[in-house]
């Protein structure tokens, strides 16, 4: 089987997550209906940081991880329409160590891969804009962008 | 031939002709009597026995030679002939035997080779074959001890804190230890393995639980 690398390596991640990981963070392969487990995909948590507009919301991301990972970074998504200046309308987060063309190493574990994206919540990269919204509000209008900011959070209570 | 064979009779039956030899062979000038030629048949025989010796050869090849020296000491002419004939012989079954014990030097090298390497296959083959015992071994020990037991770390915004459970212990247990260790209430506490929250009535066998696993406690915020 080609994917012989990246499923033993995701086996890997799934392993030393489920021994440790960061307080509020959840990541786990997808289960399918018929019991079984696919590796390819996770299902993840990021909770806001404490402190932050973002805190108290437990937002969902999808990891998509190809045949060549860990060669290539996998596709980080959002729900669509994710608020957020880096965050495309699809809600692929735009992130230099999720791109293979600039940050990303094979090294980076999952762990890094969430707590990288739970920093880029709270701050966002103007030079990297991914959606016309969320950038010109977070670049024009700092009220109106820490509003809406909080009002997702909200949208995202925790799931327990 | 006819001539050996009653020479060698008369040796065997007429003792008044062997008495005078015994007397010569006493003497050790018996060299005198014996032809020319026997001399150095005698030194090509001791040069045997030093190479029979050498090459560790079996005793009985030594025994031989002896039993010919008798020979001649009693009955001079005849074995000239045979014992002449027998070193010939000897030295072709020696070259024999040499070429048999180096064929055996080397069958018995590679045979030493061949037992090295199955040793070592051996060697590896007992690990894999001890290890799948040691899991034959884990698995039947499981039902002999009836309810496993592992470590479940409780992770709050703190730190960790281990605590040891029953496979089959409903996680109630644990919720109200850690209740009273954190000095928390209990019914403000929610516990959540992988994103979900665990029921009191839950078990670790039942959430696929593994040693060392996390679960984690949210403060509600209420």
């Amino acid at each position: 089987m080609s994917g012989g690398i990246a499923r033993g390596r995701l086996a890997e991640e799934r392993k030393s997550w489920r021994k440790n990981h960061p307080h509020g963070f959840v990541a786990k392969p997808e289960t399918l209906p018929d019991g079984t487990v696919n590796l390819m995909v996770w299902h993840c948590t990021i909770p806001g940081k404490a402190g932050t507009d973002w805190e108290g919301g437990y937002f969902p991301l999808t990891l998509h991880f190809s045949e060549d990972y860990p060669s290539k970074p996998p596709k980080c998504k959002f729900p669509q329409g994710f608020f957020h200046p880096n965050v495309y309308p699809s809600g692929t987060v735009c992130l230099s160590i999720l791109n293979e063309d600039s940050g990303w190493r094979p090294a980076i574990t999952v762990k890094q891969i969430l707590v990288g994206i739970q920093d880029l919540l709270d701050q966002p990269n103007p030079a990297d804009p991914a959606q016309t919204e969320g950038y010109h509000l977070f670049i024009q209008d700092a009220v109106e962008y820490k509003k809406r900011v909080r009002v997702q959070a909200k949208q995202y209570p925790p799931l327990v | 031939m006819a001539d050996d064979y009653t020479d060698e009779l008369d040796s065997l039956f007429d003792y008044k002709r062997v008495q005078p030899n015994i007397v010569l062979c006493l003497d050790n000038d018996e060299l005198d009597v014996i032809p020319a030629s026997s001399p150095k048949r005698r030194k090509v025989a001791g040069s045997k026995v030093e190479k029979v010796d050498k090459n560790e050869k079996s005793i009985y090849v030594l025994d031989c030679e002896v039993e010919d020296k008798e020979n001649e000491d009693w009955l001079p002419s005849p074995p000239k002939v045979s014992c002449q004939a027998t070193v010939l012989a000897e030295n072709s079954t020696i070259k024999e035997l040499r070429l048999m014990k180096q064929e055996l030097l080397s069958c018995a090298l590679s045979a030493e080779d061949v037992l090295r390497s199955m040793e070592e296959s051996v060697k590896e083959g007992g690990k894999s074959l001890q290890s799948s015992l040691d899991a034959v071994a884990d698995q039947p020990s499981r039902p002999h001890n009836e309810r496993a037991k592992i470590v479940i770390s409780v992770q709050d915004k703190d730190g960790l804190k281990q605590f040891r459970i029953y496979m089959d212990d409903k996680f109630e247990r644990l919720f109200q230890l850690y209740a009273e260790k954190a000095k928390h209430d209990l019914r403000s506490l929610i516990f959540c393995f992988d994103g979900e929250k665990i029921g009191a009535e839950a078990t670790p066998n039942a959430l696929g639980m593994e040693d060392n696993d996390i679960i984690e406690v949210h403060v509600k915020s209420s």
